[in-house]
């Protein structure tokens, strides 16, 4: 009954399926990244800071995902705007892998402009539950 | 002067800036100004080249085939087409797989890094980082700022470097040589600094005689040469040096007023001032510019009977204010150069060597140290100065005949017989080393004169106050050399040089008879370098002794 509860259910289903994309998206990542250094000329200190990224991706990607299914469940705006806040670093992340990795390949391309339209929609929806939890 | 030449090498140098451009690509053309066969993107092809082609050897030239969208060059034969004519289209080729490269932000990723040339700034830098026998693929210096490294003095590009053709306002200096048969093709190019002499057979007749353009004057003097590579506005004219006209018997003869350009003509059923030889003098700076050319001719005539003629063509190249000293090794003697001499000029304490004056027709060896050519007519007296260089490690013999008559005198004889054997400039010292430069007089060997007589025991016994008339008839020339250097790589130096003539008595003839005595010359080359002595280290020895207190309870 949608009077009492505030909690938005598109935006727990889009955590949902963002963790499970989250998780394809990371593995497909790592694996490609491993694919370039043996086929291209991939120098340590790229590679390194390619990796190191995806790795500070990931972490800020589950505590994103933890903090905002939790403040959506337990109908708190304080954890909600934490993780909108985090969902910025995710997306400058994000747009680094899409533009500024070292070789960017077309599966790089697709993938990350999925992440990218999810993180907007699950931005939208964040503000919504946030209006809807302070009011 | 050096200082400068070593500034200019100081400038951080790389190899030439890839090309990147598809369309300007082309891997089969490999003949400057000449159609390459079978190569459709070669530019110097014209639509009668591309008639006689079967297939493109290059179809299509594109870059990283890994790249989601790139630019492709694709040439093709349209064989339809009367006549088939070469098509190029420039088309932009996708890659569909997933997994192409759709950007990168490293900028090496797709092609070869351009080495750095070693200069004698970082020389040492490269020999420590490259020096061993295996280094880091990856170095710190790869984040740097690769513009650093691509040519940015634009002039670098320009110099001429040794091999490039000779390039001339339309195509490039010829050097016409035989290909394949000994007939003349005009299609070779003259390289920087690459010394040549080619020789080679033209047909022509007296009726083509104005038509045929490679036996005048003109074709080989109105191109002119750029001096600075792919640069057209400073060119040097060829300069006409010296005309010497050879007559139909062969005999040379020098002209005084060279300047004017002979062509062709039918002059009473000859033609006369066909160019039978042509030599090219360069004259080049050590920035690779070439500031002079200049050309010596060989005039002749043929008559209606010939058919063909034989054409020889050389250039050498000059460095401007040097003088051209040819070396005979660097520094030891090389087999089969000649030997190199000098005199000693009055009030010098050091030998100076000959200039070489007329660079025409006289061949730098004949001024060194030469002996007695043997020729097919015997007679000493005939053969007036026909002499041949001595040629370091070629042992030589050479003689004539001599015939006396009664008339002869005893003096002037022995003068002629000595100017026969010496020669006209038999000079004093012989240079020691291939390389040894006139300033240092210790490079320099004194060449030691012997006389010995031939003269028995018995003969002058019997005749102790008779004066007998001694003539020179051998000259023998011994040259000791030796090893000098590394075991590896030994150079040979002269050591001693000994000119031994031998005189024999001439008996005083009765009148009305004559006789006939060999002369005979001859050089000797003896190694007398000592067997090089191997070394060898000592042998190791064990130094093992017992500790003090070995058999302690016992001793």
């Amino acid at each position: 009954n949608n009077k009492y509860q505030l909690s938005s259910l598109p935006l727990q289903i889009l955590f949902y399926v963002n963790g499970i994309y989250y998780i394809f998206y990371f593995l497909v990542t790592l694996a490609m990244i491993v694919y370039k250094s043996q086929v291209f000329s991939y120098p340590d200190d790229f590679l390194a800071r390619d990796l190191a990224l995806l790795f500070i991706m990931a972490i800020l990607e589950a505590l994103r995902l933890y903090l905002g299914s939790k403040g959506n469940l337990t109908e708190e705006e304080a954890p909600l705007g934490l993780s909108l806040a985090l969902t910025v670093g995710s997306v400058v992340l994000s747009v680094y892998f899409l533009v500024w990795q070292t070789y960017v390949l077309k599966a790089d391309v697709i993938l990350n402009s999925v992440l990218l339209c999810a993180y907007g929609l699950e931005s939208v929806l964040k503000v919504m539950a946030i209006a809807a939890f302070v009011s | 002067p050096p200082e400068t030449r070593a500034a200019a090498w100081a400038r951080p140098r790389s190899g030439p800036a890839p090309v990147t451009d598809v369309a300007e690509l082309c891997v089969c053309d490999l003949l400057v100004a000449q159609c390459d066969v079978n190569c459709c993107c070669d530019p110097d092809c014209s639509a009668a080249d591309f008639s006689l082609f079967t297939t493109c050897s290059v179809p299509i030239v594109t870059g990283d085939s890994r790249l989601c969208s790139q630019k492709a060059a694709t040439y093709s034969l349209d064989v339809e087409a009367n006549p088939p004519e070469m098509i190029f289209k420039l088309i932009d080729q996708v890659n569909p797989s997933v997994f192409c490269i759709h950007a990168t932000n490293y900028k090496e990723a797709l092609s070869f890094r351009s080495p750095e040339m070693p200069t004698s700034e970082n020389f040492d830098l490269l020999l420590k980082r490259f020096g061993s026998t295996a280094f880091s693929a990856e170095p710190d210096s790869w984040n740097m700022n690769t513009d650093v490294q691509n040519p940015s003095d634009a002039n670098e590009t320009y110099r001429y470097e040794y091999g490039v053709p000779i390039q001339t306002a339309d195509a490039f200096l010829r050097l016409p040589s035989p290909v394949v048969s000994s007939w003349c093709s005009d299609a070779n190019p003259a390289g920087f600094l690459v010394n040549q002499a080619t020789k080679c057979t033209r047909s022509v007749s007296v009726e083509e005689c104005g038509n045929v353009q490679a036996i005048s004057m003109l074709f080989y003097t109105n191109s002119s040469i750029l001096a600075k590579l792919h640069e057209f506005v400073f060119q040097v004219n060829i300069t006409v040096q010296s005309i010497v006209v050879q007559s139909l018997n062969g005999m040379r003869t020098l002209l005084n007023g060279s300047d004017v350009l002979r062509l062709p003509v039918i002059l009473d059923e000859l033609c006369i001032n066909i160019v039978l030889g042509v030599s090219y003098h360069i004259t080049y700076t050590d920035a690779g510019e070439i500031i002079e050319a200049a050309a010596s001719f060989v005039l002749g005539a043929i008559t209606k009977e010939a058919l063909s003629i034989q054409q020889s063509f050389d250039i050498s190249f000059t460095q401007v204010n040097t003088k051209p000293v040819p070396l005979s090794g660097n520094p030891g003697y090389v087999v089969g150069l000649p030997l190199r001499a000098g005199f000693q000029p009055q009030g010098y304490p050091f030998p100076s060597e000959i200039l070489f004056a007329a660079l025409v027709l006289n061949s730098n060896k004949y001024s060194q140290l030469t002996i007695l050519q043997s020729t097919s007519n015997q007679d000493c007296l005939a053969a007036q100065g026909a002499r041949t260089p001595v040629l370091f490690g070629y042992n030589m013999i050479s003689g004539c005949q001599l015939r006396i008559t009664a008339a002869m005198k005893c003096q002037p004889l022995t003068q002629t017989l000595l100017d026969l054997l010496k020669g006209q400039n038999f000079p004093e010292y012989v240079a020691s080393f291939g390389n040894s430069q006139a300033q240092d007089v210790l490079d320099w060997v004194p060449i030691i004169h012997l006389r010995t007589s031939e003269q028995s025991d018995n003969e002058r016994i019997y005749n102790p106050f008779q004066s007998a008339c001694q003539i020179p008839i051998s000259l023998e020339i011994e040259v000791k050399w030796t090893k000098y250097g590394s075991l590896v790589n030994p150079q040979a130096r002269i050591v001693n040089v000994t000119a031994t003539i031998s005189t024999t008595t001439l008996k005083q003839l009765p009148p009305g008879r004559e006789r006939t005595i060999p002369v005979m010359s001859s050089v000797v080359f003896t190694d007398i370098s000592s067997p090089a002595e191997p070394g060898y280290k000592a042998w190791p020895t064990i130094n093992v002794k017992l500790p003090f207190d070995f058999f302690f309870p016992f001793v």
